[in-house]
């Protein structure tokens, strides 16, 4: 039975929302690794679903563009996750690192994260908080989707409802902005979108600082929904409880102004309201824009982020 | 999907025979560890045989079965089935003598709800349980980490529902039997005696879901044989339609030999219970309720040791991956 003593703790690298997260060295082989330490004795209702569903959603998937799970143990009345253990962060290269990420390394990135989100998709998994903070990248350079805590597994079916409260805000899709019950994996599409233009722009695609700004942001960027535009967006349960300015949508040029056609054709064909006419990872993946100069970045040329603690 | 789940990997076995050896195993361990000061041919008087705990173990199936049923809110079937798998799992490589079942029983429940996202705070939980709720949610918290190790973390099941689902479809579009729809009644009936047998150790999810659907046509003096044979096993080789036809038969034959443990039977046994369990693993005890505080005690400890290391490691605050809202 695997245990704490099977790892040396080199230190602490973070906290979650349930407890501390340490990096630690696996003894038998040698391999860094990320503890995540869930305190359960404070908990109200003992261990946090959200944790069961990290669990289950990690054990499932096997994806190069996906944390790994090697190992859990209780500890004391703690539970611990041994992950892989990732040196640095999307959203790190995007605040400290921003002269590294170039466009060539950015098409290399949004080409890692379609292919995590398109494996997750293929598993009728949808991740439902995919942010810059949600990806990590290890010291090869290779960026991967993590903090599964938030994602579940979906029928193709639609049958059943979801809770609205997902995503954060910045990157959450306008239906569960108008608290939508029935969604599909096309609210992780929208989170790429956002995150795509914040990797060209530097600058988050839309940035409420409230729910209701979120919408207003959105609303006045992409012109008020029409029933053509957006079908049926009326019948959401918010949509009657708050009315915004009449708007047209403003040309893509303008909210992403100097991003070349080809990139703004890819986000404006996420960027949608109508989640149907959202295309999928799967057909992202095959956009012109990853065939157009500058070329995505060969793995040899990615940053390779250093381990902070010794 | 079922065939790379860890079901069919570690929680399929092959036979009643392996179901049998892990469960005597288990019972023989633990005399050995805590029957020394008994003489050998006394333990049995003392402890429980295998053959008591698999009474008692059908006697707590039934209450378990019994708690879903009358559960508030009412709850979805997966999560019955899910708790029933949980259950059944925990007693193959732990004796009642160490955890009692009616504690392992609401905290397997608990679990379920929350795998299945069947979602009720502990509070709404044991507002269905008798007597003390709150030593009852003491109870259901303390083990529901040892009963996620128990189960070696493997939290997904896979349950026939769905697969019933797909074969009502299916005979619907491919079949000439009249009103479907009238079989749900055969097939619930059924399902829910399924779980009292072993046969979720045994069979496939799909398996199991074909015998329901199989004994409720029947019942309704139907016959699905030639669905079997020409269209459901058209071209699989018929060595895999006679595996089949034998785990239909098998499954089936299980479910008709459910019944219940004579009542006077499983008195004796619980009071036998009361006196051989395990004293550190029950909530009463004196020894439980010390390792509970240390348990707490090494917990500060390990926090505080944290809190030095993070001194070593000072200027690394950033928060790697925060959850949303």
């Amino acid at each position: 039975m695997s245990d704490i003593n099977n790892y040396s703790v080199l230190g602490r690298i973070g906290e979650g929302a349930h407890g501390l997260v340490f990096k630690a060295r696996h003894l038998p082989t040698g391999r860094e690794v990320a503890l995540k330490k869930i305190l359960i004795k404070n908990l109200e209702d003992g261990i946090p679903v959200n944790v069961m569903r990290e669990i289950k959603a990690l054990q499932l998937l096997r994806c190069k563009y996906v944390i790994k799970l090697y190992d859990m143990f209780p500890r004391g009345m703690s539970l611990v996750l041994v992950l892989e253990y990732m040196c640095s962060g999307l959203w790190e290269m995007l605040h400290h690192n921003q002269q590294e990420m170039t466009l060539p390394r950015v098409k290399t990135y949004v080409q890692m994260l379609l292919k995590g989100t398109r494996y997750l998709h293929a598993h009728y998994v949808m991740h439902r908080d995919l942010k810059p903070a949600n990806l990590l990248i290890n010291h090869e350079g290779i960026l991967k989707i993590a903090d599964l805590g938030l994602a579940r597994l979906y029928w193709p079916d639609g049958g059943r409802p979801y809770s609205h409260q997902v995503a954060t805000r910045w990157y959450r899709a306008p239906e569960l902005l108008y608290g939508a019950r029935y969604y599909s994996e096309k609210v992780d599409i929208w989170a790429v979108g956002c995150i795509i233009a914040e990797m060209i722009t530097k600058q988050p695609l839309f940035a409420g600082e409230s729910d209701i700004e979120q919408l207003a942001i959105v609303l006045q960027r992409l012109g008020t929904p029409t029933e053509e535009t957006w079908p049926r967006h009326s019948e959401l349960p918010d949509y009657h409880k708050i009315t915004f300015p009449e708007s047209s949508p403003m040309p893509w040029p303008d909210l992403l102004p100097g991003v070349d056609a080809d990139a703004i054709d890819l986000i404006k064909s996420i960027i949608i309201y109508d989640e149907q006419k959202r295309i999928s990872a799967k057909e992202a993946i095959r956009h012109a824009w990853f065939q157009t100069r500058p070329l995505p970045a060969t793995l040899e040329d990615m940053p390779r982020p250093k381990s902070k603690t010794k | 999907m079922f065939s790379t789940s860890s079901q069919r990997k570690f929680w399929t076995f092959s036979d009643e025979t392996e179901l049998a050896s892990h469960r005597e195993k288990h019972n023989l361990e633990f005399i050995a560890k805590h029957g020394h000061h008994i003489e050998e041919y006394q333990r049995y008087n003392f402890f429980l045989s295998p053959e008591e705990e698999r009474l008692l173990l059908k006697q707590y199936e039934l209450h378990l079965k019994e708690f879903c049923k009358r559960f508030m809110p009412p709850m979805p079937k997966g999560v019955v089935g899910t708790a029933f798998h949980y259950f059944k799992r925990f007693y193959l490589y732990n004796s009642t003598m160490d955890y009692h079942p009616k504690e392992i029983l609401a905290t397997c429940v608990y679990l379920a709800c929350k795998v299945e996202e069947f979602n009720v705070s502990i509070n709404q939980f044991v507002a269905n349980i008798k007597g003390d709720r709150e030593k009852a949610s003491d109870i259901i918290l303390n083990n529901e980490l040892l009963l996620m190790q128990q189960l070696n973390y493997h939290l997904t099941i896979h349950n026939p529902f769905r697969p019933v689902e797909g074969f009502l479809i299916d005979i619907k579009t491919r079949c000439s039997l009249a009103n479907p729809e009238r079989l749900r009644g055969g097939i619930d009936e059924f399902l829910e005696k399924v779980f009292l047998t072993d046969g979720c150790l045994l069979y496939a999810p799909s398996q199991i879901a074909l015998a329901a659907v199989l004994h409720a046509a029947s019942k309704e003096q139907e016959n699905l044989d030639s669905y079997v044979t020409d269209m459901l096993f058209h071209d699989a080789g018929s060595d895999k339609l006679a595996t089949l036809i034998e785990a239909v038969r098998k499954i089936r034959s299980m479910v008709k030999m459910v019944e219940s443990p004579a009542r006077e039977r499983v008195r004796v046994i619980e009071k036998k219970l009361d006196r051989c369990r395990n004293q550190e693993n029950n909530p009463d005890s004196e020894i439980y309720k010390r390792r509970m505080r240390e348990a707490l005690d090494e917990d500060d400890m390990l926090q505080t040791g944290s809190g030095r290391m993070s001194l070593d490691t000072s200027g690394i605050t950033q928060v790697l991956s925060p959850s949303a809202s």
